[in-house]
C-alpha cells in the first residue's frame, strides 16, 4: 500500500492502494469510473484504452503508482452533460457502436489519433493505426467511417 | 398492418442506447459492486479427462482471505442440482434429433461443479471465495486436487468411433445423436442413375465467439428476504432464472436476474454458465455479495464455442447439370456436455441450401468429447451447410466443367415456387434467389473483375473472386409476451428478449411508435429485469424483432380495445363508436378525441378504480412458423505469392431480411456478421492439441482476429421481400452476414489457387502458413507449373 495522487478528468484524487494495482481497476474499482472496460489480458483489445497526459494508453497495463501526479482522461470526459463530443455525435450517427463495450476505449485511441495527425484522417490510416483496438460487433466499418468524419468536424472546428 | 403509416419504421434512426454507452454509463456485468462484496476464483482442470480422487482444501482454508473453498462433493451435499439446458429443440419445426435406435437423446448431467471427474481442459472442478479477487487467485493454487488421468478424446471423427473414451459412462459410446432423415433408397436410385457424382468432406472449424466484455456475474443472497439476486449479461434473463432457480432448487421469484448492457453475445451467452449458479450458491454460504470475473484466457477455455461439424457430401447431377439428389453424413462435437443441439438441428434442415433439390438422404450425429461444450454461434449451424453446398457446387463446376454461376442458377428454388418446400419438409415462405444474384453481381461489379484481375497479376499478385448463395431459418423460442404501459408522458414497453448490441431499444421502440401514432422518442423499451420482464424466449435465432413485432402488433389491439373500456367509463362512449386513427383515440359522436397520454393521464387522475385507472395491457404470443432470409455475396481477394498473405480487396453481400425496420442498425449487423465470418474463414481457430489435448490458442496473442487493418470497408444492400408469416413481413437480419462468408472466401482463395494447386488442398482456417505451403507444395511437386505463377514486377512494393 502506498498512496497515488492523480488528476482524474480534471479532479485530483488521492488514493492509498496495493503497489501492484492497475489503472484500469483503479479507475474502476477505486473512483467507479466503470466507463473504461478491460476485455483481455495480453493487452490487444484495447477496451481500456485512456489518455494519459494527453496520449492513449492502455491503462490494463499501467501501474498506478508509475504515474503518480499525472494526468488521466477517460471516456466520462468526454460529454459536457448532455453536450457531445464530436467523436461521440460521429459513433452515434455513423452507427459504430452496437454493444457498446469496445466503444469507450476505441474513442480514447481515435481522439488521440486524430489531435496527434495535422491532416484529416483517411480510412487507411484509421485502419492502420487502430489496429491496437478491437471490436467484435461492427466488422470495423463504420468505426472508419466515424472517425473519419469526427476528424473531419474536429479540423474544421479548428482551422 | 397495411393501414399502418410509417413513419418511424424503416428510417436510419440513430439508436437510443448509445447515449449512455458512450458516456461510459453502460451497465455491463462487471460495472456493478455491492457493499462487502468478495470473490469467487475457479480452480480449472489441467487435464482433459481425469477422475477426481480427491480435493484437499486445507491449505487453500489456510491462506489470508479465504472464506470458503467448494468443490463438486460440496454441491451435491448442498442438493445444487445439474442445469437443464434443455438441448434437443422442440419448436414444431425443428428438426428432431433422436439417439441411437430412436431413442430419447442422452443429456450428461451439467452439475456447477463436477464431483466425478473432469471431462476438458479448462473445467471447473473447485472455485475458492476470498475477500479480494487477488487472495482467490493465490489461494487457488493451493488447492490440492489429486487426478487419476483418463484417456481423452477431443477430435469430433475419432469421438464418433465405437471405442473412443467415453466421455459419459452410461452412453455405451460418445455418440449421443444418430438419427437418419429423408429417403435414403431414393437417393441412392437418383445416384446409381445420375450422369455425375460430387462428393467433398470437410470440418467446419471450431471457434469461439470472443465477446469483448468476459463473461462476469455477481450473486448476492439476502437472508431476511430468502431472495437470490444475479448481476450476470446473457441473451434472456427469464432464461436464466428459470433455470438458475432450479438448480437452486428454488422458485423462479425467489430468484432476480439483472442483465443490463451485454457485451456481445453471437449465442456464446444464451445458455447458463456454472459460474453464475456457484456465486449466488456462495453468496448463501458466506454470507457475502459474490463476484466473478472471467480473465480472457478463461473465456478462451470456458465460453461456449461454436461449429466443429464434420460433413461428407455428395451430389447427383444429370448430364447438363441438374441436381438430382443430396447425401449428407454430418457429425457435431457438442463437447464434454450437451448445452445445445441447436447448431446440428438448424443445419439439418438447410442441406440443400437455395437450391431445388428433390431428394435427400441425411444422417446426422452429434458426439461428445473432452472438449468444452459447444452452442450456437452466430448463425447456428447455417454457415455449416451453406459452406457445404456451396463450396461442393464449385467443385462439381470445376470438375465437370460447368460455370459456377449458371450451375446455381438453374437449379435455384425459383421465386415462382414460393412457398417452397424442401426435402428436408422445410417451407421457405419467400425470397427471389435468382434476382439476389443478379443484384449482387451488380453490384460487385462482376463484370468488371477481369480487368481487377488483370491489374492485380501486374502487380505480381494471385487473384481469385469467390461466390456464395445462402438461405436461412430463424426458427427460435415460439413464445413472446409483452407488457405496454401507456403514462401521462411516455410509453413503456417491457419484453421478454434483449439486445446484446442489436439496438432493440431503437427498432422496438420504432414500431411501437408506428403501431401506436405516437412519436418515437417517447417509447422507451424494458427487458433484462425479470422483475420487470415475467415471460419471454430471449434473443436468438434472428427471433426477437419478428417476434417483438408481432407481439406488439396485437398488443396495439388489445391496447386500442382497453382505451375503449375507459372511455365508455371514463365519458360514455359506446366502444363501437371510438375509432383509433392517425395516434388518435377518436369518439364523433361526443366530439372529443384523446391522445394516449391524454388518455393515461385522465384515467390516472379520475375516480375510477385503482384497478382501472391504467391504462396498460399484456400480450402473450406463440409463433413456430419459420422464415427464410436469403442472399448471395461475392468478394475478391488477392494474395502474396512469395509470402501466402492475402489480403481481401473487396467484400459485396446482398440481404434479403423482409421488412427492413432500420437500416442503419441492419447494415451494421451485416458488417459485424460478415467479420465473424470471414473470421472463421481466415484466421479463427480453437486449437487443441491433439497429443495432450490442451488448448493452444487461449489468448488474444494466439487467437486470429478480424481487425482494423484485415478487413475492407463492405458494400452492403438490404433487399425487403416480406415474410407473409407475420405482420410486419420481418425475417431476420443478424446473421445473414455470416451465413455465407465461410464459404465465399475460400471460394475465392479456391479461385485465385486453382491453377496452381488445383482443388484448394487446405481446410479453414486458411491462414498464410497454408496457403504459403501449399503454393511451395504444388511447385516443388510439379516444376513446370511454377511458370504459372505470375510475374512479380521489380517495382511492386511489398506491404
Amino acid at each position: 500500500m502506498s498512496t497515488v495522487s492523480l488528476t482524474v478528468n480534471g479532479q485530483a484524487v488521492e488514493r492509498d492502494v496495493p503497489d501492484n494495482t492497475l489503472l484500469a481497476f483503479f479507475l474502476r474499482e477505486e473512483l467507479g469510473l466503470t466507463g473504461t472496460h478491460v476485455g483481455c489480458d495480453t493487452s490487444q483489445c484495447g477496451c481500456c484504452v485512456v489518455r494519459l497526459d494527453g496520449t492513449s494508453v492502455k491503462s490494463c497495463t499501467t501501474l498506478v503508482h508509475q504515474i503518480q501526479g499525472s494526468s488521466v482522461e477517460t471516456v466520462e470526459s468526454l460529454a459536457r452533460g448532455d453536450q457531445l463530443h464530436p467523436i461521440q455525435q460521429a459513433f452515434t450517427e455513423c452507427h459504430a457502436l452496437q454493444c457498446g463495450y469496445c466503444t469507450p476505449g476505441m474513442m480514447m485511441s481515435a481522439l488521440d489519433l486524430i489531435e496527434h495527425h495535422d491532416e484529416v484522417l483517411t480510412p487507411e490510416v484509421v485502419r492502420s493505426e487502430m489496429e491496437g483496438n478491437l471490436c467484435r460487433c461492427t466488422g470495423y466499418h463504420n468505426i472508419v467511417k466515424a472517425v473519419v468524419q469526427a476528424s473531419h468536424v474536429m479540423k474544421g472546428a479548428r482551422g | 398492418m397495411n393501414d399502418l403509416k410509417l413513419s418511424a419504421v424503416g428510417m436510419p434512426l440513430q439508436r437510443k442506447e448509445d447515449i449512455r454507452l458512450m458516456k461510459g454509463e453502460g451497465r455491463f456485468s462487471d460495472d456493478q459492486t455491492m457493499p462487502g462484496q468478495v470473490w469467487a476464483w475457479m480452480v480449472r482442470s489441467p487435464h482433459p479427462h481425469a477422475k477426481i480422487v480427491r480435493i484437499d482444501k486445507s491449505s487453500a482454508l489456510a491462506m489470508p482471505g479465504v472464506l470458503g473453498v467448494f468443490t463438486g462433493q460440496d454441491c451435491l451435499d448442498a442438493g445444487l442440482l445439474p442445469i437443464n439446458h434443455s438441448p434437443v429443440p422442440a419448436t414444431q419445426y425443428d428438426i428432431k434429433l433422436r439417439g441411437r435406435g430412436n431413442t430419447e437423446v442422452f443429456v450428461g448431467r451439467h452439475h456447477l461443479l463436477p464431483a466425478d471427474k473432469a471431462r476438458f481442459v479448462g473445467e471447473a472442478v473447485a472455485m475458492v471465495v476470498a475477500t479480494t479477487r487477488e487472495q482467490a487467485f493465490l489461494a487457488s493454487l493451493s488447492v490440492d486436487v489429486e487426478y487419476e488421468v483418463l484417456p481423452f478424446v477431443i477430435d469430433t471423427e475419432l469421438a464418433a468411433q465405437a471405442h473412443s473414451p467415453p466421455v459419459w459412462e452410461e452412453l455405451e459410446d460418445n455418440v449421443l445423436v444418430d438419427s437418419t432423415y429423408g429417403d435414403p433408397e431414393g437417393v441412392d436410385a437418383a445416384f446409381a442413375k445420375a450422369a455425375h457424382v460430387v462428393s467433398l468432406k470437410t470440418h467446419i472449424q471450431r471457434v469461439t465467439a470472443v465477446t469483448m466484455e468476459p463473461r462476469a456475474a455477481l450473486g448476492v443472497y439476502e437472508p431476511l428476504s430468502q431472495r437470490y439476486t444475479l448481476y450476470a449479461g446473457s441473451g434472456s434473463a427469464v432464461r436464466q432464472q428459470r433455470e438458475l432457480a432450479s438448480v437452486l432448487g428454488i422458485e423462479p421469484q425467489h430468484l432476480r436476474v439483472l442483465s443490463l448492457d451485454v457485451g456481445g453475445n453471437f449465442g456464446s451467452r444464451n445458455r447458463v454458465y456454472v459460474e453464475f449458479g456457484l456465486v449466488l450458491w456462495a453468496s448463501q454460504c458466506v454470507g457475502r455479495p459474490v463476484k466473478f470475473r472471467a480473465d480472457r484466457s478463461e473465456s478462451f477455455l470456458s465460453d461456449y464455442q461454436g461449429r466443429d461439424l464434420v460433413t461428407s457430401v455428395s451430389l447427383a447431377l444429370n448430364e447438363k447439370g441438374q441436381f438430382l439428389a443430396l447425401k449428407a453424413d454430418n457429425i457435431s462435437n457438442s463437447g464434454y456436455c450437451c448445452v445445445s443441439l441447436s447448431p446440428l438441428s438448424k443445419g439439418s434442415g438447410l442441406i440443400t441450401g437455395n437450391y431445388d433439390i428433390p431428394c435427400i438422404s441425411l444422417r446426422a450425429r452429434a458426439v461428445y468429447s473432452n472438449t468444452m461444450a459447444t452452442q450456437a454461434y452466430r448463425s447456428s449451424g447455417r454457415p455449416e451447410v451453406t459452406y457445404a453446398i456451396e463450396r461442393l457446387i464449385d467443385k462439381a463446376a470445376a470438375e465437370l466443367g460447368f460455370d459456377r454461376l449458371a450451375l446455381r442458377r438453374q437449379n435455384l428454388v425459383p421465386a415462382e415456387q414460393m412457398p417452397y418446400t424442401n426435402a428436408m419438409g422445410l417451407e421457405y415462405d419467400s425470397g427471389e434467389y435468382a434476382a439476389n444474384m443478379d443484384r449482387i453481381l451488380a453490384l460487385s461489379d462482376w463484370a468488371g473483375s477481369a480487368s481487377r484481375k488483370a491489374a492485380a497479376q501486374a502487380r505480381g499478385k494471385l487473384w481469385g473472386v469467390g461466390f456464395a448463395n445462402y438461405v436461412e431459418s430463424s426458427i427460435g423460442t415460439p413464445k413472446e409476451r409483452v407488457d405496454v404501459m401507456v403514462l401521462a408522458e411516455r410509453i413503456e414497453v417491457v419484453i421478454g428478449t434483449q439486445s446484446a448490441g442489436q439496438g432493440h431499444e431503437t427498432s422496438f421502440a420504432q414500431v411501437a411508435a408506428d403501431l401506436l401514432g405516437v412519436p418515437f422518442e417517447r417509447v422507451f423499451i424494458i427487458a433484462g429485469d425479470t422483475d420487470r420482464v415475467s415471460a419471454g424466449g430471449g434473443t436468438h435465432s434472428g427471433r426477437s424483432l419478428r417476434h417483438a413485432s408481432t407481439v406488439l402488433s396485437l398488443a396495439r389491439q388489445a391496447l386500442v380495445d382497453k382505451a375503449k373500456e375507459l372511455l365508455h367509463a371514463l365519458a360514455g362512449a359506446q366502444p363501437a363508436e371510438v375509432v383509433f386513427e392517425d395516434g388518435v383515440l377518436k369518439w364523433p359522436r361526443g366530439a372529443q378525441q384523446w391522445s394516449w397520454f391524454e388518455l393515461a393521464a385522465w384515467a390516472q387522475s379520475s375516480d375510477l378504480e385503482p384497478s382501472l385507472r391504467t391504462l396498460q395491457v399484456r400480450t402473450d404470443h406463440e409463433m413456430h412458423t419459420p422464415v427464410f432470409p436469403n442472399g448471395a455475396c461475392v468478394c475478391e481477394i488477392e494474395i502474396d505469392p512469395d509470402t501466402g498473405a492475402l489480403t481481401l480487396m473487396r467484400y459485396s453481400s446482398v440481404d434479403d431480411v423482409g421488412r427492413c425496420i432500420n437500416p442503419l442498425i441492419v447494415h451494421g449487423q451485416t458488417h459485424g456478421g460478415i467479420a465473424q465470418g470471414v473470421g472463421q474463414a481466415l484466421w479463427e481457430e480453437c486449437f487443441l492439441d491433439s497429443q495432450s489435448g490442451q488448448p493452444i490458442s487461449s489468448s488474444l496473442m494466439d487467437y486470429g482476429m478480424p481487425r482494423f487493418d484485415n478487413l475492407p470497408a463492405f458494400e452492403t444492400q438490404i433487399v425487403e421481400v416480406l415474410s407473409p408469416t407475420n405482420p410486419f413481413g420481418v425475417k431476420a437480419g443478424g446473421e445473414g452476414g455470416t451465413t455465407p462468408a465461410l464459404a465465399v472466401i475460400m471460394s475465392a482463395i479456391e479461385d485465385a489457387l486453382r491453377p496452381i494447386c488445383g482443388p484448394l488442398p487446405f481446410e479453414m482456417p486458411a491462414t498464410a502458413l497454408k496457403v504459403w505451403s501449399a503454393l511451395n507444395a504444388a511447385q516443388s511437386h510439379s516444376p513446370s507449373q511454377s511458370k504459372s505463377l505470375p510475374i512479380r514486377q521489380e517495382a511492386s512494393t511489398p506491404h
